[in-house]
């Protein structure tokens, strides 16, 4: 087996390689025949790198611990769920698995491209070399298939922390939304190169921006969901460079698809965008780096590995050539059109933008901060969680509220009287709910605007799902739930986004909840003792030890009671690794829409029937899951294939003049 | 005045405010980071000061109360990179710093042991003793026990 995928990678180098020189030659020569052989090199490396990836999901489930990398991450007695999740535990099956999204992606993008010869063989070049990078990697510097001189009779085990349902699924959506990010980058250094700088590039790849922002919501909500689950300390967020790695491109991402929508409509910001594609990739690239090198610590840092030169490098020469590229087109990329008023959905928009990378600059400044203090004044200085939260805390409420004003206003130009009806609604649902809040008790103002600006947000969709349906109503005597129905099919597209938004504030509610009015208890019991957590009780009725070949348990029995009524049980565990020989949390969450009660074993002393318990409640964070499972939803929707838009991508494909005269339903609506 | 003017206005006074933000949360909130040997050297100007010090837990130092959620241990410098990142560091080795930690109302960290690198967060009084606030484990992905397969 080890063989078979060491082949396969070298072979995977070889083809890829191949693919770029016949597809520069097969164009700038204008041979067919060689474009096409292009592209069937970048299916064979697709397969060659499926061969590899399925040779070590093979060691791994046939406990091969002849590989290293198997006898490093995996054990005889690890469930089989995590030997296959182990392919991408470590750093070389990591890396692999990148190289096989890449791969496949590179060929999906080779079929859909397949008639077109004006931007894809450029692009397809770009992917191609942007694999070559990660085969050299895998093929000369940190290679999968390594063996082990003495075969050790069973390997060290995966990381207890990574043995979770949420740690399988995180890294394969992080790193799907990492990989797609490269499909718009590499069309648009093709237009760069290219000099074809009409919207082309972006309309054949906003479904891949979509996507790749699709990923990255759910690999950053996964991650957080893992923190919230396993860390055990009560969060879900603690702005370490890991995090912020994956929030970064996250961010830039969402001001891309904002952006391109003025592109599309109004030919404005063309550089602009092509500056934010290439930063939204470079910022994965950086992200994989830094959690890689080992040159910022982090509290779960990756193996400090030899591989943070080499991506540099790889990360520099990158930024490097495209910023040149696109420095070299500024002149004939200016665009004549400008920007009429402030009081216009493009003004709107451009400055989400800057709040979106002036968030993403501040997470980056205070991710490198000791870095570069240590550079400039010779001394580490760190900024921690307080320092993200302060710069961000209102910036996160100027989106807020740009993310209301967008939908609603117009293009181009409006008038404050028009501007006033428009946001009559929205204003009096945000200002009831500041005022029902400062009723209810809350004296934050950050939470009283908080509050007001989200259901500020909620009140626009709500206003523009109320007058897209009632038009259809008018036209078509539908019945209102067919209204909305038939509207969000007819406009997936600016539907699904809308959609988007609501999730958007959900989770803005979840996250100032629970950041605010998050309390914790902190108790030693001895059987029969209890414990008072806002209005919940919790008795600590008495442990439960257990063991298998993998791990040893011990479980406490917590009876909840609320207002002195028993409501549930609940079980936190601690659980201890026998391979690795390592403690871990197992947190038991009992969640419902106004608060989750999280409850964590601490520590239990083996001498006495002591048990530390350290409790949460945590109000609204309920919300942040919700949020983020109907953002999921509006992206799905928004992504749905739409025959209208389907045939306009395909004349765009062709090479036809559909570019310029786009039918309607590629646009955003009015 | 022209339109792009304007909006020039308007993005300069958004740049300038994310940078005042930048900038007044920097000096709110850095912390310096060091290691123990880095703490030892330039303790008179560190005094008072919030501080985040990288060490190692000494064995044989660690007194853990659960009753009281108390925990004293000491650390010392970590070994420089390159080193193997699990050789114990014997207590109060030669030419090394050692300071006491006192963290008191947190429970242990699951991956708190002995030789384990750890990051303390807190104040270093006159007497070598840091008052945590927090103490954070590293926890590396591969965590690599004694018997590394060659």
């Amino acid at each position: 087996m080890p063989l078979v995928g060491e082949l396969a990678l070298a072979l995977a180098l070889v083809v890829t390689s191949y693919s770029i020189v016949a597809n520069v030659l097969g164009t700038q020569r204008n041979i067919p025949s060689l474009v096409a052989s292009a592209r069937h090199a970048l299916w064979a490396n697709a397969a060659m790198v499926t061969v590899a990836v399925l040779a070590l999901l093979m060691s791994l489930l046939q406990s091969d611990f002849s590989l290293e990398y198997v006898a490093s991450y995996s054990s005889l007695t690890l469930p089989t769920m995590y030997k296959v999740t182990a392919l991408w535990g470590g750093q070389q099956g990591s890396l692999l698995f990148w190289t096989w999204l890449l791969a496949l992606f590179t060929g999906i993008v080779a079929f859909q491209y397949r008639r077109s010869a004006v931007l894809a063989p450029y692009a397809l070049s770009v992917l191609a070399g942007l694999a070559i990078f990660f085969l050299f990697m895998l093929n000369f510097v940190t290679r999968p298939f390594d063996m082990v001189t003495k075969m050790p009779t069973d390997g060290q085990d995966l990381n207890p922390l990574l043995q979770n349902y949420w740690m399988a699924i995180h890294p394969p959506s992080l790193y799907t939304g990492y990989v797609s990010a490269s499909v718009p980058f590499a069309f648009a250094t093709a237009a760069l190169i290219t000099g074809r700088f009409d919207d082309g590039w972006i309309r054949s790849t906003r479904r891949w921006a979509v996507f790749s922002w699709f990923f990255l919501t759910l690999g950053n909500l996964f991650g957080a969901r893992w923190a919230y689950e396993v860390l055990g300390w009560g969060g879900y967020w603690a702005w370490d460079p890991v995090e912020n790695a994956a929030f970064m491109p996250w961010l830039v991402m969402t001001a891309y698809l904002h952006s391109i929508m003025i592109q599309e409509r109004k030919d404005m910001l063309k550089i602009w965008n092509l500056a934010l594609i290439g930063v939204a990739f470079c910022l994965t690239l950086f992200g994989t780096f830094i959690t890689r090198s080992g040159v910022i610590s982090s509290v779960h840092s990756f193996t400090q590995s030899g591989l943070g030169p080499f991506f540099l490098a790889f990360l520099l020469c990158v930024t490097v050539a495209y910023t040149a590229l696109l420095l070299s087109r500024v002149k004939q990329l200016r665009s004549p059109a400008e920007m009429e008023s402030y009081l216009s959905r493009e003004a709107a928009f451009l400055f989400n933008n800057l709040v979106l990378v002036g968030i993403a600059f501040a997470v980056f400044w205070g991710t490198l901060f000791p870095v570069l203090s240590e550079a400039v004044r010779g001394v580490k200085i760190t900024v921690g969680p307080p320092f993200f939260d302060k710069v961000n805390a209102p910036l996160a409420l100027a989106l807020i509220f740009l993310m209301g004003v967008g939908p609603l206003i117009a293009w181009r130009r409006t008038s404050l009287h028009a501007l006033a009806t428009t946001f009559a609604t929205p204003a009096v649902l945000g200002l009831m709910t500041g005022l029902g809040a400062l009723i209810a008790g809350l004296r934050q103002w950050y939470v009283l605007s908080a509050f007001s600006l989200a259901a500020f947000a909620l009140g626009t969709v709500l206003v523009e799902f109320r007058r897209g349906a009632s038009a259809r109503q008018h036209m078509t005597a539908e019945t209102p739930v067919r209204a909305v129905v038939n509207l969000i099919a007819k406009n997936n597209r600016r539907y699904g986004g809308y959609i988007i938004h609501v999730g958007v504030a959900l989770a803005f509610v979840g996250i100032v909840g629970s950041s605010f009015f998050k309390t914790e208890v902190k108790k030693t019991l001895k059987p029969g003792g209890s414990m008072d957590v806002g209005p919940y009780e919790l008795i600590f009725l008495g442990l439960d030890h257990d063991a298998t070949a993998h791990l040893e348990s011990a479980r406490a029995e917590l009876q909840v009671l609320y207002r002195g009524e028993p409501i549930a049980r609940m079980y936190p565990a601690k659980l201890f690794y026998r391979r690795q020989q390592q403690p871990a949390t197992s947190v038991a969450i009992r969640s419902t829409p106004m608060s989750d009660l999280y409850a964590v074993l601490a520590s239990i002393d083996d001498k006495s029937d002591l048990a530390t318990f350290q409790v949460f409640l945590t109000p609204l964070v309920f919300w942040l899951w919700a949020g983020g499972f109907v953002m999921a939803i509006g992206t799905v929707v928004a992504l749905w294939p739409n025959v209208r838009e389907r045939s306009a991508i395909a004349a765009l494909v062709r090479g036809t003049v559909a570019a310029e005269t786009g039918p309607p339903a590629v646009l955003e609506g009015e | 005045m022209p339109k792009q003017a304007r909006f020039v206005i308007g993005i300069m006074l958004v740049v300038a405010a994310i940078g005042y933000l930048i900038a007044s949360a920097v000096s709110n909130t850095a912390e310096y980071y060091l290691t123990v040997n880095e703490v030892n050297a330039r303790r008179g100007e560190l005094s008072g000061q919030m501080l985040r010090i990288a060490g190692r837990v000494v064995p044989g130092t660690i007194q853990w109360d659960p009753s009281s959620l108390t925990l004293k241990f000491a650390i010392s410098e970590p070994p420089a990179e390159g080193e193997s990142p699990v050789t114990p560091v014997a207590a109060g080795s030669l030419g090394t710093a050692v300071f006491n930690v006192l963290s008191r109302g947190q429970p242990k960290p699951d991956m708190f042991a002995a030789g384990r690198d750890v990051i303390v967060e807190g104040q270093l009084d006159g007497d070598n003793m840091i008052e945590a606030r927090q103490v954070l484990t590293s926890c590396p992905s591969k965590y690599v026990p004694k018997s590394k397969p060659e």
